[in-house]
């Protein structure tokens, strides 16, 4: 066997050895991984609750409108925080750190935003009668589901603002590099892009039609 | 020359100081690996201890077993096990030997020791995580482990906890409030620490490769182990949640896994919409991948032993192995309904389950016929963990065997939770994926420790054991097929009394073969102290491995960058030295 | 500080960012009006899921950059990911079974 072996075409060069093979620092490659790997979590978390709401003949539809406009907002708000992260990644990419910590601090405000808007439709919900094991309006997996799926997202957003203000911190001060805030805005978006799930398959599916 | 010193992770860091950073909170693959292997080894002591226990109930069920009702007086009241204490008995000692034990020490404990070694790098792409994965994993352990002291003891609902057993709490059984829970949060835990080393694995192999190490020049073993993180990383994604959904059935009174209408000592459950089908979807998503995992590394070591003992590669060289592995690996996600047939499951999804079922076993019969094309006719060295490669060809078609029948439906039907899928299990994952621990063992602990094992100890070891595990799993395939059910602690109907002779003369083969195994537990520990002084290359090996002292130094290749220059397993050579060339060896073959 | 060497390639300036930012607004607006219009569940499904993989298609390839990394490492971890996921399909035949089974019961 001879290097010709190898057939991978782009960058042929990147796997004989001694090379990145996909031009990426190992620890944003550490990243991608753990998002794929969070990523089939997040999709069996969806997958229990698309089962459970097919096997339940009284799967109730509660949200208002005030419910899915403050998921849209929600939405919005989170969307906002990922152009505000790109725009962290390209200032620390020119060297401007300041700016840089300055968007991230913006995106940190979206998904502190995000949560707070999360809890108060949560505390909303449950004055209402929503819990884990029952609601007043049907099936009582649909709180299970809910708060399950909700909160295994809000825990991720929560982490991640925690997470980019350690890099903030730790890039102001010069111990990260960009490439930590790439990976940061990596984890962000990928917590974006679950939420572009949650919010139609949980919301709207469930959307009050009167 | 191209520097990737600021790009991949290897970091250059300088030999810890103190006792702590050293030993315990090393960041060196290689304690890491070591730290892992023993915590296994502690694991296997406990799991076998508790077959003990189990065989030797099943044998006499009346007898009392001495000091047993210390550890619990409702479950051994005077010694003697009751049903429920004999179930959490099971569930401990499955629990423990498929986590704590087959996926840790063939993956995390040598992997870990000898990945970064055979690809050339210095230590893993993530030092501190790899740590961190450990002492996450070691509270799994513990957590586990605990379950044997608290007052109700371990849960009853096996290894697979399935709902709604498991969902219920304690009002369903022994061990099914507290102790459910904690193993719960034990899984959970060890799933975080195995998705981190995944991770570990893939992006060490991917990006830490030394120069010449091409993909297609990487040993048996460094394919297998990154596989087998590839299979990590994506079943136990679906581990977790379902852990998660399970302990909100215990502590916050969701009903994901309990259906309506249960009657639990006259009181009705206040549960109801959920679904134990659910339940057994996802684990069993993760845990087809999951026996996968425990065997993967062990075809590896057997195949990188089995080049070195026949003094040849493998027929085909790496690209078989290497495509029958990936071709297992990819079917796993396919399967995992054959152990779901009886379930009540959609009949048409055991169609689609029973096809890639029986598919799969194309893979890895090639994979056994290459390696008997690989020894047939080759000029063997008869050594210890040679003996123990070859071994498992022998136990590993054996168990897989069985496996060609409970692939259909229809013969499922009647096997199912019988005897002989203890046997089908314990013969592939019980023996086969132990010896490809063994022989990991005795082929690389001269490099760990830099001194010998034992030879004769070792074949005495081996001889006992290869008889000893015949005896004890070949006539499970039969009384499984009388109809013999497992999870049974005692046998008091019919049809099962005339088999109690057969399940004495298991037990008794089962001490036998225990008893060898502390004869290796002796061998390598006092071969760690007092074995004869190992060299570099021992075995007359190629890969990378053996061309560092033994043991290695802190950062494995002292400072220098090896480049490859061959394929892994260049040996029976014409005209070399020895009759072997080494991975980077610049000395160029007659034939390239 | 090292620079991902495909960066050059990528759009200049924030501009490209906020054309995408808004399509992903837009297509959010798309699916609320489609929650309250009257369609089938199994419509409206394939509907909010298409429209949903179209948005995470979208922050995949220009806000986490994939589109402009070296081709490999999408196919490295896209197909598994995807392949995975589409396994866990299997699962559902078994959600409507209990309630179609009752139909059988008298």
């Amino acid at each position: 066997m001879s290097e010709s072996d190898i057939t991978l075409k782009s960058g042929r060069a990147d796997w004989l050895g001694g090379e990145l093979p996909y031009a990426i620092p190992s620890k944003k490659l550490g990243m991608w991984l753990f998002i794929v790997s969070d990523s089939i979590t997040f999709g069996a978390v969806l997958v229990c609750y698309a089962y459970l709401r097919l096997a339940s003949p009284n799967w109730p539809t509660p949200f208002r409108l005030s419910s899915i406009v403050n998921g849209a907002v929600m939405t919005f708000v989170l969307l906002s925080s990922s152009v505000t992260m790109v725009a962290a990644v390209e200032a620390a990419k020119h060297g401007r750190i300041a700016a840089s910590v300055r968007w991230l601090s913006a995106t940190m405000l979206g998904g502190i935003m995000f949560d707070i808007l999360h809890i108060r439709e949560w505390l909303g919900l449950i004055h209402e009668g929503l819990r884990l094991y029952s609601n007043p309006w049907g099936s009582s997996l649909f709180g299970a589901a809910f708060f399950t799926l909700t909160g295994l997202h809000m825990t991720h957003v929560t982490v991640g603002v925690i997470y980019l203000g350690i890099v903030a911190i730790g890039f102001h001060r010069g111990k990260f590099t960009s490439d930590d805030v790439e990976i940061s805005g990596l984890y962000w978006h990928f917590v974006d892009l679950v939420w572009m799930f949650v919010f139609p398959l949980v919301y709207l599916l469930s959307a009050r039609m009167h | 020359m191209h520097d990737t010193s600021d790009q991949a992770a290897v970091h250059h860091h300088a030999p810890p100081k103190g006792f702590l950073w050293t030993h315990v909170f090393s960041l060196d693959h290689k304690v890491i690996g070591k730290q892992y292997y023993f915590l296994s080894l502690a694991a296997v002591v406990i799991g076998m201890v508790l077959s003990w226990i189990m065989r030797f109930h099943l044998a006499w069920a009346a007898a009392a077993i001495p000091g047993l009702q210390h550890l619990s007086q409702v479950g051994a009241p005077g010694g003697i096990l009751t049903p429920e204490y004999y179930l959490s008995l099971l569930t401990l000692h499955g629990t423990l030997m498929v986590f704590f034990v087959l996926t840790t020490a063939p993956q995390a404990g040598f992997g870990n020791y000898f990945l970064p070694i055979q690809i050339g790098a210095e230590d893993m792409a993530f030092p501190r995580l790899n740590m961190l994965s450990f002492w996450v994993t070691f509270v799994g352990f513990v957590t586990l482990v605990s379950t044997l002291f608290i007052s109700d003891g371990p849960p009853i609902s096996g290894w697979t906890a399935y709902a709604p057993l498991s969902a219920l709490g304690s009002d369903a059984g022994p061990g099914l409030g507290r102790g459910q829970i904690l193993w719960v949060i034990s899984i959970g835990i060890f799933c975080i620490g195995s998705l981190l080393g995944a991770l570990n694995f893939i992006a060490t192999t991917l990006d830490l490769r030394c120069k010449g190490m091409t993909l297609a020049r990487m040993p048996y073993t460094v394919w297998a182990w990154f596989i087998t993180a590839v299979l990590g990383l994506l079943a136990f994604a679906v581990l977790l949640p379902a852990c998660v959904l399970l302990v909100l059935d215990h502590v916050g009174g969701t009903s994901f896994f309990i259906p309506g209408g249960l009657v639990l000592s006259d009181k009705l459950q206040p549960h109801s919409g959920g679904s134990t089908l659910l339940w057994q979807h996802m684990f069993w998503f993760f845990g087809h991948p999951e026996v996968y995992i425990a065997i993967i590394p062990g075809i590896g070591i057997t195949s990188h032993i089995l080049a070195s003992t026949a003094r040849k590669p493998l027929l085909g060289g790496s690209r078989v192995l290497v495509g029958c592995m990936v071709a297992i690996a990819f079917l796993s996600f396919t399967v995992w309904g054959h152990h779901m047939f009886i379930s009540g499951m959609n009949p048409f999804s055991s169609l689609l389950f029973s096809v890639p079922t029986l598919i799969i076993t194309i893979p890895a019969s090639i994979i056994s016929l290459n390696w008997i094309g690989t020894v047939f006719g080759a000029r063997l060295r008869f050594h210890t963990p040679g003996l123990f490669a070859i071994g498992f060809i022998s136990v590993f078609v054996t168990g897989g065997l069985s496996g060609f029948f409970l692939a259909q439906p229809s013969l499922d039907i009647y096997l199912h939770a019988t005897y002989f899928v203890v046997g089908h299990f314990h013969m592939v994952m019980g023996v086969a994926a132990i010896f490809g621990m063994f022989a990991g063992t005795y082929f690389w602990f001269p490099k760990m420790f830099g001194r010998m094992m034992n030879e004769t100890l070792g074949k005495i070891h081996f001889w006992v054991t290869f008889v000893g595990v015949y005896c004890i799993f070949m006539p499970m395939h039969y009384i499984g097929l009388a109809g013999n059910v497992r999870r049974y602690s005692a046998f008091v109907d019919d049809y099962l009394i005339p088999l109690i002779p057969v399940h004495k003369f298991i037990t008794i083969a089962a001490f036998v073969t225990g008893a060898a195994q502390l004869l290796f537990l002796c061998n390598l520990f006092w071969s760690m102290y007092r074995g004869k002084k190992a060299e570099e290359n021992p075995w007359d090996s190629t890969t990378l491995e053996w061309t560092i002292p033994s043991p290695p130094p802190f950062d494995n290749f002292g400072g220098r960058h090896p480049i490859v220059y061959h394929d892994p397993y260049e040996l029976g050579v014409e005209g070399a030295k020895g009759d072997y060339v080494m991975q980077d060896s610049p000395e160029k073959l007659a034939q390239s | 500080m090292s620079e991902s060497t495909t960066h050059d390639l990528s759009k200049a300036g924030m501009g490209w960012f906020l054309k995408i930012w808004a399509v992903l607004l837009f297509l959010t607006a798309i699916e609320v009006f489609l929650a309250y219009e009257d369609l089938p569940l199994h419509i409206m499904l394939i509907l909010l899921m298409g429209i949903s993989i179209i948005k995470a298609a979208l922050i995949l390839a220009y806000f986490m950059h994939l589109r402009y990394e070296r081709s490999t490492l999408a196919w490295t971890l896209l197909p598994a990911m995807v392949f995975v996921l589409v396994m866990m399909v299997v699962f559902f035949p078994d959600s409507v079974r209990i309630e179609r089974l009752g139909q059988f019961l008298h």
